[in-house]
């Protein structure tokens, strides 16, 4: 039975897990973000032997689900000495995977600008950091923004899987309510709620930025 | 400004240039030079291999074999040889490439800015001449994508002359230009001639040649199979590929 009731007493309880959820999300994007620019300017400009090991990683990381990354991080480390608390290493999981993703995103971007533009740029006699830097990545920008939403948006549900090494989650602290109350129903829509609250205006956000692009 | 001093003998030399893409060769052997301050116009059928040809001259696209000599240098396939060799000749493309995210004044102070690291206000006083001289100084401020073609080919043009340029290049210029506007950019560049700039350009613009050509070469299959004077390759066509080419030019 689903009781509104049940879901308002434990508000505070499910708030704090939805700030885990938050807090994580930004901190993974954050590294994702940057290290996915960087493995996807990397798998692009860097050649034919570090363009390899990068199209490696995306794909590996591509291939397999997260969760695994997360459980091999946590437990699996720890025996050749890499001890990580919780949040660092579901933040370290949760960025390795989307970096993945999010060079993608950038490649994608990259190519998507005519060619011309860096012939121009060159024409001029810039490098090709320099054309890169000044031309293509300002053009790439704006391209870039509505895709990365939407891992924003992607990412903040996929932190859900950290329930999976016991990290007190919204998902985790939802179940912890049900377990306590023995009401199943509500402590999970109340935790449905909150992530559509948190989705939402992302892809809303990603939405109005595509109309803007075009 | 355009058409810096520039010591005497051949500007450009171009010897024996080979170009394949994969299996195909597009440019099968070329061989011509040019005295400063000289103009010339390529012609030739689509797939001749002139678009090829002068992309090769500034190295946007790598040539297979031959050589290249600029200024006196023969250029290498070293990377700081290549960019002082773009940095001295300016490319002007069919499809403009003026870059959109930055203002017309922007896109001409660029290269200065970024290449020669020009003091950023003394680069875009000089932009400002340059848009001037090529009857864009109202546009200024204008993105590429609220402008015309013809003006964004202008823009184009400026953004190469802020380089000063020993030599520019003109990749089909006013191709992809709406008919109407076209004399817009025919002008900034005769103007260039009056004013002494050597050039190439690849054109299908017979009047344009005729006015301004010191040369011109056409081109066929990989090869340059014709080459005079606008009056004697115009009138008196010697190669039969040339003759059926210039009447239907003639024709269009």
């Amino acid at each position: 039975m689903f009781k509104w009731s049940i879901i308002l007493d434990n508000l505070p309880f499910l708030l704090s897990g939805a700030w885990t959820t938050f807090s994580l999300t930004v901190v993974s994007m954050f590294f994702a973000t940057v290290a996915g620019l960087l493995v996807g300017l990397l798998n692009m400009f860097g050649g034919k032997i570090v363009g390899a090991i990068t199209r490696l990683y995306i794909e590996a990381v591509r291939g397999t689900p997260a969760l695994l990354l997360i459980l091999i991080v946590y437990y699996a480390l720890p025996i050749i000495g890499v001890n990580l608390p919780q949040f660092p290493a579901a933040a370290v999981s949760l960025a390795v995977c989307y970096a993945a993703y999010i060079a993608e995103v950038f490649r994608s971007a990259v190519e998507s600008i005519p060619k011309g533009q860096s012939e121009a740029a060159l024409s001029l006699g810039m490098s090709q950091t320099q054309a890169l830097r000044y031309v293509i990545l300002p053009q790439t920008f704006r391209r870039v923004l509505p895709p990365l939403a939407n891992e924003f948006a992607a990412l903040i549900k996929d932190t859900s899987l950290v329930a999976f090494i016991s990290m007190q989650d919204l998902l985790f602290n939802a179940k912890i309510i049900g377990a306590r109350t023995y009401n199943i129903m509500s402590p999970y829509i109340g935790a449905a709620i909150i992530y559509l609250i948190m989705t939402t205006p992302v892809m809303q956000w990603s939405r109005s930025l595509e109309k803007k692009v075009d | 400004m355009a058409g810096d001093v520039v010591p005497e003998g051949k500007l450009l030399v171009v010897d024996q240039l080979h170009k394949s893409f994969g299996a195909l060769e597009v440019i099968k052997g070329v061989s011509f030079d040019m005295d400063c301050r000289e103009r010339l116009v390529l012609m030739g059928p689509s797939g001749s291999g002139k678009s090829t040809l002068v992309r090769c001259i500034n190295w946007i696209e790598p040539p297979s074999a031959g050589s290249i000599t600029f200024d006196g240098r023969v250029v290498e396939t070293g990377k700081s040889d290549i960019r002082r060799l773009r940095e001295e000749i300016g490319m002007v493309f069919q499809q403009f490439n003026v870059f959109p995210h930055l203002t017309a004044l922007q896109n001409v102070a660029l290269g200065p800015v970024v290449v020669k690291k020009t003091p950023r206000k003394e680069a875009e006083i000089e932009a400002m001449e340059l848009l001037a001289k090529v009857g864009l100084s109202h546009r200024a401020d204008h993105k590429p994508a609220q402008m015309s073609g013809g003006e964004q080919q202008r823009v184009a043009i400026a953004r190469a002359l802020a380089m000063h340029p020993k030599l520019m290049l003109f990749d089909e210029p006013t191709s992809s230009i709406d008919v109407e506007l076209i004399h817009e950019v025919l002008d900034v560049m005769v103007k260039l001639a009056d004013e002494g700039m050597t050039m190439i350009v690849v054109t299908h613009e017979m009047g344009f040649a005729k006015e301004v050509a010191d040369r011109v070469v056409f081109m066929d299959q990989g090869l340059i199979i014709e080459t005079g004077t606008p009056s004697e390759v115009f009138e008196h066509p010697q190669c039969e590929r040339t003759q059926s080419f210039l009447s239907k030019v003639h024709l269009a």
